[in-house]
């Protein structure tokens, strides 16, 4: 369940890239998860079976760190509060540490329905 | 009038006759898809890899990669283990899932385990899958990925289950602790961890590091049953490039020396003693081969081989008297020692009582009173029983692996059946004598209250 996400193709393109990485770092700081110290990663949906085999298969200083940073932004929205500046999430903290393994989690899934919906052709002597 | 039985004798004749004149090289389907029948291995080196295949006709073939990393090599205890379950799991190339579906879709049979000294991750499958299995076994050593989710999530809940069946089993255990009291490390590391090892020394990295100390060209031997060299050697060229050359760090082989000893272990699950004398190291050894002591543990034997009878050797006969109580006698050899050893299993009085009486057969052999027609017996048999685990699959590949790779010799048929002709009645009494000399080393598991101490059956330890 990694959100969807059209990075790939526009990363592609180095000039679609250059008009709308300004775009892309507006929204960011708009969408303001940043400012509550979380990361991009942290607003997957989890509450599904995917989702919940990857962040078994976290690393467990990650896994602390994300309950933490959760915690910490709960706790902010109960205050309506926000972080101090200087502990907003930086752009080069903010970095996709669920979503690879999301990703690997879904193709496992894949192969393995194509796997059962496989169709046999007899090998040609 | 013609007698009945005449025509009879008569029918009996021609239906002989009909049967014996078929074509003495007459072979079944096999014939076409191989012609040789050969029980020879034919060794090789193919790109710094040993490669040795014996071409038996037939349409199946059977593939083994023989690692020299067994238990006997593990720096860390469980490694062994440990690298024998990740065999067949993710590599850089496919999927553990792929890799299960389509050998099934192939028909064949994948399997791994681990010995002592060998570790051996082997495929059965059609002949004409040769490429697709022989590329398969090249992945799995030179590709796994060890990964830590499917140490988590597959690995360690199977390690367990294992391990709890292992444990639980008093006459392997035993085994394994008469193993530890006679080799101390090397050869005496336990065949199967603790849980409590697996906790401490075992997790993906360690297994990880192992695997590149032991999934080495030098270190490893394809051998095959059913393939012909000319392309078992193509197909190994061709997908065993990517294994390193030399392990990264080279395990320990540490001469084995012999200790003796004894050791007493409480078990609930029923009782087993082992009774232990050193041995002789495998054929393939060369020099420190000793085959009357092979000759010995057959006639001690202890297991019957013909239906309704207690069978010539001793120590079945002197269980007659035991009922309720096995004994068994066997010879592990090993590259570079071996072990008699001489197993009870049943309940703890009837092992007390087995157990001296065992005693006094082998210093009856050590005093000379061994009568010639069973020295015969128990030469025949040891001979039969080591042409058989040569010829049979899979006591011979292995057998053959582990040869090439502490000696560089295969395991051939015709030589080990002439190695046993040599043994007298004369041998056989020194051999004893040696032993009963030496130290023994003695374990008991189970009911400890009434298993004997060595000392008191007449044993040193």
């Amino acid at each position: 369940m990694s959100a969807p996400s059209f990075a790939n193709a526009i990363i592609k393109r180095p000039w679609l890239y250059r008009i709308m990485k300004p775009i892309a770092n507006w929204y960011t700081n708009a969408a303001g998860y940043r400012q509550m110290g979380l990361r991009a990663d942290d607003l997957i949906i989890e509450e599904n079976d995917t989702v919940q085999k990857a962040l078994k298969r976290l690393s467990p200083q990650e896994s602390y760190d994300r309950v933490y940073r959760i915690r910490r932004a709960i706790q902010l929205s109960l205050s309506h509060q926000i972080l101090p500046k200087e502990q907003y999430t930086k752009d080069e903290e903010d970095i996709a540490y669920l979503s690879p393994i999301i990703r690997q989690i879904e193709a496992e899934e894949k192969e393995r329905g194509d796997l059962d919906s496989l169709m046999i052709t007899k090998r040609s002597k | 009038m013609i007698s009945r039985s005449a025509i009879g004798r008569n029918a009996q004749l021609a239906l002989r006759r009909q049967c014996c004149a078929k074509p003495t090289g007459r072979r079944g389907l096999a014939a076409a898809a191989s012609p040789s029948t050969s029980t020879r291995y034919e060794n090789e080196d193919v790109a710094g890899v040993k490669v040795a295949t014996r071409d038996v006709a037939g349409p199946t073939t059977k593939l083994a990669v023989v690692v020299k990393a067994g238990t006997r090599y593990e720096p860390l205890p469980g490694l062994a283990f440990g690298l024998e379950r990740f065999a067949f799991k993710n590599t850089e190339k496919r999927s553990s899932l792929r890799i299960t579906r389509e050998s099934e879709l192939l028909g064949g049979q994948l399997k791994a385990y681990h010995t002592r000294e060998s570790l051996v991750i082997e495929a059965k499958f059609l002949q004409q899958d040769l490429p697709y299995f022989a590329e398969l076994l090249g992945e799995v050593v030179s590709q796994t990925k060890y990964t830590t989710h499917e140490y988590k999530e597959e690995i360690m809940e199977t390690m367990a289950l294992r391990l709890h069946d292992k444990h639980a089993d008093v006459s392997r255990v035993a085994l394994d602790s008469a193993h530890h009291v006679a080799f101390h490390r090397g050869l005496g590391s336990a065949l199967y961890p603790t849980s409590a090892d697996v906790g401490r020394y075992v997790n993906e990295e360690t297994i990880a590091a192992y695997a590149s100390d032991a999934y080495a060209k030098s270190n490893i031997a394809v051998v095959a049953n059913g393939a012909s060299q000319a392309e078992l050697s193509k197909w190994v060229g061709q997908f065993f490039t990517s294994v390193r050359a030399s392990p990264q760090t080279p395990l320990s082989t540490k001469a084995t020396t012999y200790y003796g000893g004894e050791e007493r272990l409480a078990h609930g699950a029923g009782n087993s003693y082992v009774v232990a004398f050193p041995g002789s190291s495998s054929f393939t050894s060369g020099a420190s081969y000793k085959p009357e002591i092979s000759v010995l543990a057959t006639l001690l034997g202890g297991q019957s081989t013909i239906k309704w009878s207690p069978g010539f050797s001793l120590l079945s006969k002197a269980a007659l008297s035991f009922p309720g109580t096995n004994i068994a006698t066997s010879h592990f050899a090993y590259s570079d020692a071996g072990l008699l050893t001489i197993q009870f299993t049943g309940d703890a009085v009837g092992i007390r009582d087995a157990s001296a009486e065992a005693i006094k057969t082998l210093k009856a052999i050590a005093s000379g009173s061994i009568s010639k027609e069973d020295v015969t017996k128990a030469v025949a048999l040891t001979k039969y029983n080591a042409l058989e685990a040569a010829e049979s699959l899979d006591t011979g590949l292995v057998l053959t692996g582990a040869g090439i790779l502490h000696s560089g010799k295969p395991f051939q048929i015709e030589e080990v059946g002439k190695s046993f002709d040599s043994v007298t009645a004369d041998k056989l009494k020194s051999a004893a004598k040696a032993l009963l000399d030496g130290k023994s080393a003695v374990s008991a598991v189970g009911d400890l209250h009434v298993l004997p101490y060595a000392a008191e059956i007449g044993l040193n330890v």
